[in-house]
């Protein structure tokens, strides 16, 4: 679903690569947690898949297309098949929370009846039956995320980007958002969580995949936010180039990003 | 649903930025006007120039009934003293100066006097017995204008020599001067609703930026991203535009009609109707500056 060719990303000539020579590879319906310290990399990594930015060398693969070979109008769509949640969840003040999620609806032309449709359905995955007239000040930070998940996902994209979404919660909070997200990941989206909250990580037991100075050193499944092993980061780097932890076969079917693609626009 | 959308964005952001919409309307405007005002200045001219301007420089007018000249003793011009000069226009003596004329009949005359005055109250009160007929001569030498009239005007039958040009130039050049200086404040005018409008859709996408970053994640295409803002441009543009289109009809209909078509009688008016084909002229202009400032505007200040 996402794939990262020696991907190198640097923003200043003088300063060391954010990411360095980066070889990664999440399936169709992965949970991926990126690890490491602020600064590793980990948000570039994350713009790099939404075409944010582009890589300084190597290829980034998203559903099986390089995205530097989307064109910058056919970038949209690329983003449709790609929900995102941020620390700061990033909601529309003054819109309630049912406006702030048919917002990322809207904005792609969905119609109205549709909306209506979808949009409490969403709301009770992410656990906010009830709270559709409430405003976002009037929320928790953990209910604010959800709002920001359920934006994210509302249009059922393939691949959910959460970039440290429980930064600003308290480890209860954080668990349940966790539980969302286990959730929208059941239901076959491919999930990437970048986050450095080592007690989410060991309860969580997902591949974890772990990045120092924009390389990474560490990619195992089932792993603990610090490795058992010592050094295994670095050789195991070298040992699997492509940076898959069991070293299977390729999904064989890069097919398009959405898990329901028939339902584009 | 997206063109709804749209609209409710347009609206919001123009609530939102209320004082700097109405600048940009106040300053299309003013600059427009000026615009405008050149291009009636125009049409002015134009319309004093009448039927015969641009294609002759001297009339020989013929005598009239009430003709009192030296030449008229025998009262109106006869078929014969037409047919005499007519003769000496064509001698070679004459005819060396002269491209070619024309006769312009009482009937003519009266017709050429109708479109001209059609704006004016005077058209109604005036015959075409009143009129006089006249020889219309297009110079090979418009300088040359004194030969003509010293070889006409003591011939029986005429009761003027004219040379048009030196009645008119002078005030059309007045006017000329007057339409350019509109011309050089519209331009600096236009300058500054350009700014305006680049700084207005800034301060838009930089008051609107979380809900563009959102639009930007989820995938909504440039055009439903920047549509509203580039409207919002166009939109206070065109209200400016059409004000000014107004002004102009009302200078035209107030001014023009009411007042100096009372004060001087005897000059052709532009109509109000007249001003009306400047009005697409100025709302294109002004939908156009407010596009292209916007869309360059755009391109730095807001990613897609
Ligand atoms: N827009 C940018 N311009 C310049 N340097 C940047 C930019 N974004 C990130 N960096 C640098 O790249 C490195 C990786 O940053 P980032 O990907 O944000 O790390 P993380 O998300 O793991 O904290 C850091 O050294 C950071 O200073
Ligand atoms: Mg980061």
């Amino acid at each position: 679903m996402i794939r990262f060719e020696n991907v190198t990303k640097v923003y200043d000539q003088k300063a060391r690569p954010a990411l360095d020579s980066v070889n990664l590879e999440i399936d169709r319906g992965e949970f991926a947690f990126l690890v490491g310290a602020s600064g590793s990399g980990k948000s570039t990594f994350l713009r790099l898949v939404l075409k944010e930015d582009r890589a300084t060398s190597g290829a980034v693969y998203v559903a099986g297309q390089n995205v530097a070979n989307i064109s910058s109008w056919r970038v949209p769509r690329l983003r449709r098949g790609i929900g995102v949640v941020f620390q700061d969840f990033r909601l529309l003040p003054q819109k309630n929370v049912f406006a702030n999620v048919a917002f990322a609806m809207q904005v792609i032309g969905k119609s109205r009846s549709i909306i209506r449709d979808t949009v409490p359905e969403v709301l009770k995955t992410v656990g906010l039956e009830g709270k559709e007239h409430r405003m976002p000040h009037e929320l928790s930070g953990g209910e604010q995320q959800r709002v920001a998940i359920a934006r994210a996902v509302v249009n059922r994209p393939g691949i959910l980007l959460a970039d440290e979404p429980t930064g600003n919660l308290d480890p209860t909070t954080s668990m349940g958002i966790m539980g969302v997200l286990d959730k929208i990941n059941q239901n076959g989206t491919t999930v990437v969580m970048a986050t450095h909250d080592d007690d989410i990580v060991n309860e969580m037991r997902k591949r974890v995949v772990e990045l120092r100075n924009g390389i990474v050193i560490r990619d195992e499944a089932r792993a603990l936010y610090t490795s058992m092993m010592p050094v295994v980061g670095q050789s195991r780097r070298f040992k699997d180039a492509s940076g898959r932890p069991d070293g299977s076969a390729a999904d064989p079917g890069d097919g398009p990003v959405s898990s329901q693609p028939g339902e584009e626009l | 649903m997206r063109l709804a959308f749209i609209l409710s964005e347009i609206g919001s952001g123009l609530r939102r930025n209320l004082s700097m919409v109405v600048s940009v309307i106040l300053v299309t405007f003013v600059s427009l006007t000026f615009v405008g005002a050149a291009g009636m200045l125009q049409l002015q001219i134009n319309q004093m120039k009448g039927y015969w301007y641009d294609k002759v420089q001297v009339a020989i007018f013929l005598c009239g009934d009430g003709s009192t000249a030296a030449g008229c003793a025998t009262g109106t011009a006869t078929p014969e003293q037409q047919e005499n000069l007519r003769t000496l226009l064509e001698s070679p003596a004459v005819a060396q100066y002269i491209n070619d004329f024309q006769f312009e009949s009482k009937d003519d005359a009266y017709k050429h006097f109708k479109e001209q005055f059609s704006n004016s109250p005077i058209v109604d009160s005036v015959t075409p017995d009143q009129l006089p007929a006249s020889f219309r001569i297009n110079m090979k030498d418009p300088e040359k204008y004194q030969i003509i009239s010293e070889t006409f005007s003591s011939q029986p039958g005429v009761e003027t020599v004219i040379d048009q040009r030196q009645v008119l130039e002078r005030l059309f050049s007045v006017m000329n001067a007057a339409s350019l200086v509109a011309v050089i404040i519209a331009g600096v005018m236009i300058v500054c609703a350009i700014l305006l409008i680049a700084t207005t859709i800034r301060l838009s996408a930089f008051s609107r930026r979380r809900e563009t970053g959102i639009m930007r994640l989820v995938g909504a295409s440039k055009t439903v991203i920047q549509l509203p803002f580039i409207l919002e441009g166009v939109i206070a543009a065109v209200i400016g535009a059409a004000l000014a289109s107004g002004t102009l009809w009302a200078v035209a209909h107030f001014f023009l009609g009411e007042y100096m078509s009372k004060q001087y009688p005897d000059t052709a008016f532009i109509s109000p109707a007249q001003t009306l084909i400047l009005a697409p002229a100025l709302l294109g202009l002004g939908a156009t500056l407010a596009g292209i400032s916007s869309l360059l505007t755009l391109r730095r200040y807001l990613r897609v």
